[in-house]
C-alpha cells in the first residue's frame, strides 16, 4: 500500500477524513490497482467488527465483588509448582540461581582440567611416529588411525 | 506518489502526526484508587470491580453471546485482575488493562469450549455424533443462519490468528470505536505507533481470510 493512503488509512475507514484528505485518496485510489484491492479487503474486514458491538444493555449481577473474591480464594488455594515443595517465590529464585552458579564454577572447572590434561601424545608426537612407523607389520596411515583414535580417547 | 509497503521497514506513518504529552496515570484520581487496591485496600479493589462491571459484562456478551457464561468470564476477569493488579504499571489506562484482559478472556473461553466439544465428540460413535448434531439447539453447534450470527463467529476466528495487543487494538478501534489519538492516550503508546501495529494487524486479518477462504473447512471449523 502506498504512503498516501496508509497515512490517512484509519481515518479513512472510519470515514473520518477532511473532504480534502479524502479527495487525495480517492484520487489514488482510481489510479493505483494495488491499493484499491488491499483497502476494499481491508474495508470488508472492518465491516465484519459490526457484528461483535452490542447495543443489548448486560446488568451485571449483585454481589459479584464477593463471588469474585471467592474466585480469587479457590485460585490462591491451588498449588502451585513453587507450592508443592512449600518454596517462597524470592527463595525459589534465589535458590535457582544458586544452583545455577554452582553448575557454572564446576563446568568451569572440568573445562580448565580439560585443557591441561597431557595424558596423550601430542599431534606433533604423532606426526613424528608417522614419519618413523613404530609397527613394521602394519601399513603406516593404518598406524595413523589407531594413533589418532587412541589420542582421541 | 508515495513508497509502496514491501519497501519500507517501518510504514513511514505520522509525518503530519504531532507527539502528544503522554497522560501521568498515576497521578489522577484513578491511579490513587489503584495505588490503594495495590497496597492491599479491599475497598478500593471493590470499587474498581463496581466501577467496571457493567463495562466487563457487555464486553464479553458481545464476544461470546451466552448470557450463561458471562458472569462465570467475568468473575474470572477480575480475579485476573485482583491477582496481578501489582504489575499494573500505569503505562496505560485501568480500564485498557482491564480490557485487554477481558478479551484474552473471551478468547480463552472460546478456545476451552470448543476443545471441549472436540473431546466430546471423540468420545462418540459416528451415529451419536449425528444424532446429537441433528438434536442439539445450542448456538454455537448449529450452522449459522442468521448472517450477523455468522460474521461474528468469522471475525472471532480471524482475530484468532493475531497477537493479543494487536487483538486489542483492533477492538478498541473498530467495536468501541476510538480514534486513534484516543488510543494513544488511552495505551500510552504514540500515534505512529498505534497506526503502525493497526496496518499490520489489518493486513494479517486480510491475509487470515485469504487462507481461510481457500479452506473452506476452516471456515465452518
Amino acid at each position: 500500500m502506498h504512503t498516501v493512503v496508509m497515512e490517512s488509512l484509519e481515518e479513512y475507514l472510519a470515514g473520518a477524513l477532511e473532504p480534502a484528505a479524502q479527495r487525495t485518496i480517492e484520487d489514488h485510489l482510481s489510479a493505483c490497482r494495488f491499493c484499491r484491492e488491499e483497502i476494499r479487503s481491508m474495508q470488508d474486514v472492518s465491516q465484519l467488527f459490526l457484528s461483535l458491538r452490542t447495543e443489548e444493555i448486560v446488568e451485571s449481577s449483585p454481589g459479584l465483588y464477593a463471588r469474585v473474591m471467592q474466585h480469587v480464594g479457590r485460585q490462591k488455594a491451588r498449588p502451585s509448582f513453587a507450592g508443592l515443595f512449600g518454596l517462597e517465590l524470592a527463595f525459589g529464585r534465589r535458590l535457582a540461581f544458586s544452583a545455577l552458579l554452582t553448575l557454572a564454577i564446576l563446568g568451569g572447572y572440568l573445562v580448565s582440567r580439560e585443557t591441561a590434561y597431557t595424558g596423550g601424545p601430542s599431534p606433533e608426537a604423532v606426526m613424528a611416529q608417522q614419519e618413523s612407523p613404530a609397527f613394521d607389520s602394519a601399513p603406516a596411515p593404518d598406524n595413523m588411525l589407531v594413533t589418532l583414535t587412541a589420542y582421541e580417547h | 506518489m508515495g513508497t509502496v509497503t514491501g519497501a519500507l521497514p517501518v510504514p513511514a506513518f505520522g509525518i503530519r502526526v504531532a507527539a502528544k504529552p503522554r497522560v501521568d496515570y498515576q497521578n489522577t484520581p484513578e491511579g490513587a484508587l489503584v495505588q490503594r487496591a495495590q497496597s492491599g485496600d479491599e475497598t478500593a479493589f471493590r470499587e474498581i470491580v463496581e466501577r467496571y462491571q457493567s463495562k466487563v459484562f457487555s464486553i464479553i456478551h458481545g464476544i461470546v453471546r451466552q448470557r450463561n457464561d458471562v458472569e462465570d468470564i467475568a468473575q474470572q476477569v477480575f480475579a485476573k485482575v485482583y491477582l496481578s493488579l501489582k504489575s499494573f504499571d500505569f503505562r496505560s489506562s485501568l480500564i485498557t488493562w482491564i480490557y485487554k484482559i477481558t478479551v484474552n478472556e473471551c478468547f480463552d473461553y472460546l478456545r476451552k469450549r470448543k476443545v471441549r466439544r472436540l473431546v466430546y465428540e471423540s468420545d462418540l460413535s459416528e451415529d451419536e455424533v449425528r444424532r446429537v448434531e441433528n438434536s442439539e439447539p445450542a448456538v454455537d453447534r448449529q450452522t449459522p443462519v442468521d448472517s450477523s450470527l455468522a460474521q461474528r463467529d468469522y471475525i472471532l476466528k480471524l482475530l484468532t490468528r493475531v497477537s493479543e495487543e494487536e487483538r486489542m487494538l483492533l477492538m478498541l478501534k473498530e467495536v468501541e470505536g476510538f480514534s486513534v489519538e484516543e488510543l494513544a492516550e488511552k495505551t500510552g503508546m504514540n500515534e505512529n505507533t498505534i497506526k503502525v501495529k493497526l496496518f499490520r494487524a489489518r493486513q494479517k486479518l486480510v491475509k487470515a481470510a485469504t487462507r481461510l477462504e481457500r479452506t473452506p473447512g476452516l471456515v465452518t471449523g
